[in-house]
C-alpha cells in the first residue's frame, strides 16, 4: 500500500470521526434556529466532499481536484464549529469557516483539469484566499456576535472593541467578496461558453451548482451588508448550505460526463480519421477530439533519435513551447510521436493518452511518411553536399597541382634550358644545373605520387584494403596498431568508402587529439562492413565541426551507411562507419 | 650597366631557378618577394629596373600589383608578367596591366626577357 493511499484512508477515518463530532456540536448548538437542517447539511457537505474528493484523488492522483474537494469538506467540518456552545470552539468555526469559500473558488476555477487557467484565474483564487484568512481575523477580532446579530452567541474572546474598526473591516471584506464571487461566477460563465460540446456537457453540473452557490453567498453577504430581513438571511443561508452540500454530487456527474465525454471525443476522432485526407487531417481530428486548435504533432524517427514535423523537418518537443506539454503517444511498445497541446490538458493526460491511441495506426502511418520526408530531405543535403565537394576538391586539386608539381616542372624547364646554353662553355655549372633539375623532377614526381593518393591510392585497386590501410597506417605520425581487416575483396566503393574513413579519422587524430597511439579495425559482419578508428588522446571532438568528417558522412550515407563519432573529453575519441555490403 | 631585377613569384623553388637563370645572363637579382604586398614594398625600397612578376599570387594578384607600381609617382620599373597559364587564357587583363610584356612560365628565359625589354 502506498503513503498516498494510506494517508487517503486516514483521511477518511479523520473525517468520520471530525463528522460524529461535528454532528453533536451542531445538534447541541443554542444559538442555532434550524439545529437539524444544519446538522444534516454541514455532514452532507463534509463527507460528501471529502468522500468524491478521495475517490477522484484515488482515480487521479496527478489532478488537484480531488486533494481540493477534500480540502472543502473539511473546511465544511470547520464552519460547522461555529454552531457551538464553546467560546473557544465556536472562535475557531466563526475565524476559520469562511476557508471553505475560498477553497471552492480555487476549485471551481480549476475544475476539471485541476490547474489555474491564467493569471486572472490565480488573481481571483489569491484575494479570496487573503480575504478569507488575513482579512476575516482582521474582522472577527472587531466582531462583537452579540452586536453582529447573534444573541445567543457564545462571547468572542478576541474582541476589541472598537465600533467604528468592526464597520470599516467588515464592509470592506463584504466588498470584496461580493466583487470576487462576481468576478468569479463571470469567469466560470464564459469558460463554460468558450468550451467544445463535450467538454460543455462535464463541465455544466458543476459550473451551474457553483455559480448558483456564489449567487447565493452573494446575495446573502449583500442582503447581511444592508441589515435586511433576518428571517430572509436564514432562508438564504439554508439555501446556501444546501446548495454547497449538492456540489459533490454535481463533481461527480461531471466527472462521470468527462468520461462519457472522453468516449464520444474517441468515436467522433475515429469517425474523422476514417474520411480525413491530407497532412493536415489527422492534425485536425486529433485538435478537435481534445479541444485545443494549437495542438502540433511530432513523429519520432528512431534512426535520428529525434522528432520531425509532417513535413520531415526537425522539430524540438523537449521542452515543449511556453505554454505547452509534450505527450508521447506508443504503439506495439515503440514510440510513435508526440502530441504537443495546451498546458490546460495537463489534468486530461489519460485523455489525451486515450485519443493518441485510437489514432496510433493513422500516426504510424503518418509518421512513416513524415519519417521518408525526413530522410528526402537529408538525401538532397546530402547530395547538393556532394556535389559541392566535388568542385571544392576540384579547385583544391588545380591548387595543388599548380603550387606544387606544375611550379616545379616550372623551373626544372628553365634549368634544362640554361644548361642547354652553357653545356660547352661551362660544363661544370651545367652539372650542377642538372643535379638541381633531378632534384626537382624527384620532388615534382613525390608531389604528384601523393596527390594521385588523395585522388585514389592505386594500391587499394591493386593489393586491396589491407595493403592500403598498411600504407597508412606506415605514413601516420602517430602509431597505428591495423587491429584487424577483411581477408576478402570488397567492392570497390565499400573498400573506397573504407579507405577514406580511416584516412580522414588517421589525419584528424594526427591533427587534434593529442594521442599516443590509434586503432584501426574493419570487419566484415552480419551483411555489413563496420569501421572503427579508436585513440587515446584527448576527445571532446564536435561532430558538427569541420567538414571532413561531413564530408565522410554523406560519403557513407551515399552507400546507406552510417557514420558515429563518440568523443568524450579525457577518453578518446571513436570513429564509427558501417556500410552495407551484401 | 648590370639591369637590377626584383622576382615575384610564392614558389621558392621556381625564385632560385630564375635567379640562377637571371645571373647567368648578367642580371642583377637585388630581391625576391613572395607575395603582391611584399613585392609592393620591396619595389620601394630596392627601385629595381625590371620586376619579374607571377600573375597568381597567394594576396593580390600580380595584375593589380602591376598597377599599383606603374601608378606610383617615382621611377618606375618595367614589368615582366609570367605565369604557368597561357596568355589566351589571361587574355585582355595582360594588355590592361600595363606591364611591358608577358612570358609563360614554360618558356621563361633570359633571351626571352631581354627580347621583350629590346
Amino acid at each position: 500500500m502506498t503513503n498516498l493511499r494510506r494517508a487517503q484512508i486516514g483521511l477518511a477515518v479523520l473525517a468520520f470521526v471530525i463528522g460524529i463530532g461535528v454532528l453533536l456540536v451542531v445538534i447541541n448548538g443554542e444559538h442555532n434556529t434550524h439545529r437539524g437542517a444544519y446538522a444534516a447539511l454541514s455532514l452532507g457537505i463534509g463527507w460528501g466532499f471529502i468522500g468524491t474528493g478521495l475517490y477522484v484523488w484515488r482515480r487521479r492522483p496527478g489532478n488537484n481536484i480531488g486533494p481540493l474537494m477534500t480540502a472543502v469538506g473539511f473546511s465544511g467540518f470547520l464552519k460547522a464549529l461555529a454552531f457551538s456552545n464553546s467560546s473557544v470552539v465556536f472562535t475557531i468555526g466563526s475565524l476559520g469557516g469562511v476557508l471553505i469559500y475560498a477553497f471552492l473558488v480555487h476549485l471551481l476555477l480549476s475544475f476539471p483539469s485541476g490547474q489555474l487557467k491564467g493569471p486572472l484565474d490565480r488573481l481571483l483564487v489569491v484575494v479570496t484566499y487573503v480575504n478569507t484568512t488575513v482579512v476575516q481575523l482582521a474582522a472577527f477580532v472587531f466582531t462583537d456576535p452579540a452586536k453582529a446579530g447573534c444573541a445567543h452567541c457564545p462571547a468572542n474572546p478576541l474582541l476589541i472593541n472598537h465600533s467604528k474598526a468592526a464597520v470599516v473591516i467588515n464592509a470592506a471584506q463584504m466588498d470584496i467578496a461580493i466583487a470576487l464571487l462576481g468576478a468569479v461566477v463571470a469567469v466560470l460563465y464564459r469558460r463554460w461558453r468558450g468550451s467544445t460540446p463535450s467538454q460543455g456537457r462535464a463541465y455544466a453540473p458543476v459550473l451551474a451548482v457553483g455559480s448558483l452557490t456564489f449567487m447565493l453567498l452573494m446575495t446573502e453577504l449583500i442582503v447581511e451588508q444592508a441589515n435586511l430581513s433576518s428571517t430572509l438571511a436564514d432562508g438564504l443561508t439554508l439555501a446556501l448550505f444546501g446548495s454547497i452540500a449538492c456540489l459533490p454530487f454535481a463533481f461527480l456527474v461531471g466527472l462521470l460526463r468527462s468520461r462519457f465525454g472522453h468516449a464520444e471525443a474517441i468515436s467522433s476522432l475515429v469517425g474523422r480519421l476514417g474520411g480525413g485526407e491530407g497532412r493536415g487531417a489527422l492534425r485536425n481530428a486529433l485538435a478537435e477530439a481534445l479541444g485545443d486548435p494549437t495542438l502540433q504533432l511530432a513523429y519520432w524517427v528512431p534512426d535520428r533519435d529525434a522528432y520531425v514535423d509532417a513535413e520531415g523537418r526537425p522539430r524540438r518537443v523537449d521542452p515543449a513551447p511556453k505554454g505547452k506539454i509534450a505527450t508521447t503517444i506508443d504503439h506495439d511498445g515503440r514510440r510513435i510521436a508526440a502530441i504537443v497541446h495546451d498546458a490546460d490538458l495537463a489534468g486530461e493526460r489519460d485523455l489525451v493518452q486515450a485519443v493518441g491511441a485510437a489514432a496510433a495506426l493513422t500516426l504510424e502511418n503518418e509518421r512513416l511518411d513524415a519519417e521518408l520526408r525526413a530522410h528526402i530531405d537529408e538525401l538532397r543535403a546530402s547530395r547538393a553536399r556532394i556535389v559541392t565537394a566535388g568542385y571544392a576538391e576540384r579547385r583544391r586539386l588545380e591548387r595543388d597541382l599548380h603550387d606544387g608539381a606544375q611550379q616545379r616542372l616550372m623551373a626544372l624547364g628553365i634549368n634544362l634550358r640554361l644548361a642547354r646554353d652553357r653545356i660547352e662553355r661551362d660544363p661544370r655549372q651545367t652539372a650542377e644545373l642538372l643535379d638541381a633539375s633531378l632534384q626537382e623532377l624527384s620532388e615534382a614526381t613525390g608531389e604528384l605520387r601523393e596527390l594521385g593518393r588523395g585522388i585514389h591510392p592505386a594500391v587499394l585497386s591493386d593489393r586491396g584494403l589491407d595493403a592500403a590501410l598498411k600504407g597508412l597506417a606506415g605514413r601516420a605520425p602517430v602509431p597505428v596498431e591495423l587491429v584487424q581487416t577483411p581477408d576478402d575483396r570488397l567492392p570497390s566503393s565499400v573498400e573506397s568508402a573504407v579507405y577514406f574513413v580511416v584516412a580522414e579519422a588517421l589525419t584528424n587524430v594526427a591533427r587534434y587529439a593529442q594521442a599516443q597511439t590509434a586503432k584501426v579495425s574493419v570487419v566484415r559482419r552480419n551483411g555489413q562492413v563496420e569501421v572503427q578508428v579508436s585513440d587515446d588522446g584527448v576527445g571532446g571532438a564536435d561532430p558538427e565541426q569541420g567538414s571532413g568528417l561531413r564530408g565522410l558522412s554523406d560519403r557513407v550515407s551515399a552507400l546507406d551507411g552510417r557514420l558515429d563519432l563518440t568523443s568524450v573529453a579525457g577518453e578518446g575519441t571513436i570513429v564509427r562507419a558501417r556500410i552495407p555490403c551484401g | 650597366m648590370e639591369k637590377s631585377v626584383l622576382i615575384v613569384d610564392d614558389h621558392p623553388s621556381f625564385r632560385a631557378s630564375a635567379r640562377r637563370m637571371l645571373e647567368a645572363d648578367g642580371y642583377e637579382v637585388v630581391g625576391e618577394a613572395e607575395g603582391g604586398r611584399a613585392a609592393l614594398t620591396a619595389a620601394e625600397r630596392l627601385r629595381p629596373d625590371l620586376v619579374l612578376l607571377d600573375v597568381r599570387l597567394p594576396d593580390i594578384d600580380g595584375f593589380e600589383v602591376a598597377r599599383r607600381l606603374l601608378d606610383a609617382n617615382v621611377r618606375t620599373p618595367q614589368i615582366v608578367l609570367i605565369s604557368s597559364q597561357d596568355s589566351i587564357d589571361l587574355g585582355e587583363a595582360i594588355g590592361a596591366s600595363g606591364a611591358r610584356g608577358f612570358i609563360p612560365k614554360s618558356e621563361l628565359s633570359a633571351g626571352a626577357i631581354t627580347s621583350l625589354l629590346r
